[in-house]
């Protein structure tokens, strides 16, 4: 009986103890380099996570969900960001907006659930679409929304980067993320409707001849997925305090994307393993762009070696 | 609901006409079957008996006639929605959730009706019919026989509680035993209420478990007729391979 309900917490409660001891280790050896890796990489492992929680169970590619992250990063600067000078960053706010101070917990939970509402509504249509044309429409979504927030200047500052957002996340803060997406991911996944929709994956006829759903069972996954997918960590992370469009869609981000869609596809374990492996060999490319001691000497590789990580995207 | 000859009919088709592009699979295709019946469609590969079994389950769309379900017309009709109104479809090849285990094959099917306590009431009864499924309730469903993997695949329809159930070959790459066993179970099914149509390429099996069978030649039915009925004739073998009359 016990051992049955131990199986039940694996693998999820396996790979948060595994990512505990990382950051207890992190922190004993009191690297402030290491540390900012582990918190990069636990922040695109949030994304990785909430990706495959649609990709990994529908088996539909989606490059679209940057648009929940955009749509998200934006509802929080709303809420969060220079509440003096908001009104000359984004005049065109409604007035209870516009002054208001909303903590940072609940901004971003609010943001979330807009995300996850727009992802209801753009998946009322999408969802019924076939896998690959789904994965089109998905893109295409997000270069409809990028468009609109890069040119809606009265509301998100057009081009400009939004800046004077509170900066908030630490090593413990993507920790705890982690791992609650982490255990909503699992929990999806041996529920009823995780079991359905990866049926659909492997046999759609058979699946609605079982009477399944399919396009249902799609967007309860697609916006659970949405809520989860927090990109604006990212921007908070690389570029303290400011987020805008023209950060949405960074080359970097490819790879984790790519990663969700190649080794999410089948575990858990694969999307946090891969998000691990692509931000370590990112930030050792860092670190040897910013020089590393070796033996005697000072190894140093030129400015931008850092991009060779895209090449994992192709992996 | 109409009635076809003297008895209820639970399931119409009229006229019906499948095409694969410009191809006719199916052809001027009627017949009714009553509620409570066991129907086999027999005929060779490639006469449109399949093809017949994906219309009625709504995986394919006719291009002409009409299929009535329980007094309802069905045309344009989702498959999920077919499923709910009472139909259920076990298609050829199986088709199990390989990478799952038996119980999450099960778990699928099971959220068409009814509350948790009437689902596992269903569940339970399933698996009295089949108690190997419970032995192998944790296996992967793609280590199982051919044999328990039709087991499944049935189990998994009945789940949908069914009115009828259309079950595309069963025998297909099964040892004889395993064939016995699944007919045998048909037989219970049948005794519980549910309607069976089941295509099927054996004329003897036909005429041992069923009460009315439709034979099937270039997607039209070229005889029909009660199981005793049938018996007695000797010019099946004619019939079957496409050289008899239809009386």
């Amino acid at each position: 009986m016990i051992s049955q309900s131990l199986k039940l917490l694996f693998p999820g409660l396996g790979l948060i103890a595994i990512l505990v001891f990382a950051a207890v280790v992190v922190l004993f050896i009191g690297s402030g380099e290491l540390e900012g890796i582990l918190t990069e990489a636990l922040i695109y492992m949030i994304m990785v996570i909430a990706l495959s929680i649609f990709v990994g169970n529908s088996g539909v590619i989606s490059f679209g969900h940057v648009t929940f992250a955009l749509v998200g990063a934006y509802a929080s600067a709303w809420q969060t960001c220079c509440s003096s000078i908001r009104g000359v960053f984004m005049p065109g706010l409604p007035e209870f907006i516009l002054h208001a101070d909303v903590p940072v917990v609940l901004a971003v939970l609010t943001a979330a659930l807009i995300a996850a509402v727009v992802a209801v509504l753009a998946g009322l249509i999408i969802m019924r679409l076939s896998s690959v044309a789904a994965s089109i429409a998905l893109l295409s979504l997000l270069f409809v929304f990028k468009t609109i927030y890069e040119n809606w200047g009265s509301l998100t500052a057009g081009q400009s980067s939004v800046v004077g957002l509170p900066v908030y996340v630490n090593l413990w803060v993507a920790l705890i993320w982690v791992a609650l997406t982490i255990t909503v991911a699992q929990t999806y996944m041996r529920s009823a409707h995780g079991l359905r929709l990866r049926a659909a994956r492997e046999d759609e006829v058979a699946a609605r001849a079982a009477g399944i759903v399919v396009w249902r069972e799609r967007l309860i996954a697609f916006v659970i997925s949405a809520f989860f997918f927090r990109y604006r960590w990212r921007f908070v992370r690389a570029f303290p305090g400011n987020t805008g469009c023209k950060h949405v869609l960074a080359q970097h981000d490819f790879p984790h994307v790519g990663n969700a869609c190649r080794w999410g596809l089948r575990s858990l374990t694969g999307a946090v393993i891969g998000a691990l492996a692509v931000a370590s060999i990112r930030g050792v490319l860092r670190a040897f762009e910013q020089g590393v001691q070796i033996g005697g000497g000072r190894c140093r590789s030129h400015r931008g070696c850092r991009r060779l990580h895209l090449l994992s995207f192709f992996y | 609901m109409h009635i076809w000859g003297l008895r209820e009919m639970l399931l119409e088709v009229e006229g019906l006409e499948i095409r694969y592009g410009r191809v006719p699979a199916v052809r001027d295709l009627t017949f009714g079957i009553a509620e409570g019946e066991f129907v086999c469609f027999v005929g060779p590969n490639g006469v449109g008996k399949s093809t017949t079994t994906l219309a009625v389950a709504g995986v394919v769309q006719p291009a002409k006639g009409s299929i009535r379900f329980d007094g309802h017309p069905l045309a344009g009709t989702l498959i999920e929605t077919i499923v709910s109104k009472g139909i259920a479809l076990v298609p050829e090849g199986r088709r199990i959730f390989g990478r799952m285990s038996v119980r999450e094959n099960l778990v699928v099917a099971s959220g068409v009706r009814g509350g948790l306590g009437r689902k596992r009431a269903v569940l339970d009864r399933i698996l009295e019919l089949f108690p190997i499924l419970r032995q192998r309730f944790e296996s992967p469903a793609g280590f199982l026989s051919g044999g328990e993997q039709q087991q499944l695949a049935i189990a998994r329809a009945l789940l949908t509680e069914p009115k009828l159930l259309v079950v595309d070959e069963p025998s297909l790459g099964l040892a004889p035993k395993y064939v016995e066993l699944v007919y045998e179970t048909f037989s219970r099914i049948r005794s519980e209420g549910v309607t069976l149509l089941i295509v099927e390429q054996s004329v003897r099996r036909a005429l041992k478990y069923a009460d009315r069978i439709c034979f099937m030649q270039s997607g039209r039915i070229v005889l029909e007729g009660n199981t005793p009925d049938l018996a007695q004739r000797t010019d099946l073998e004619l019939v079957y391979f496409g050289e008899g009359k239809r009386d």
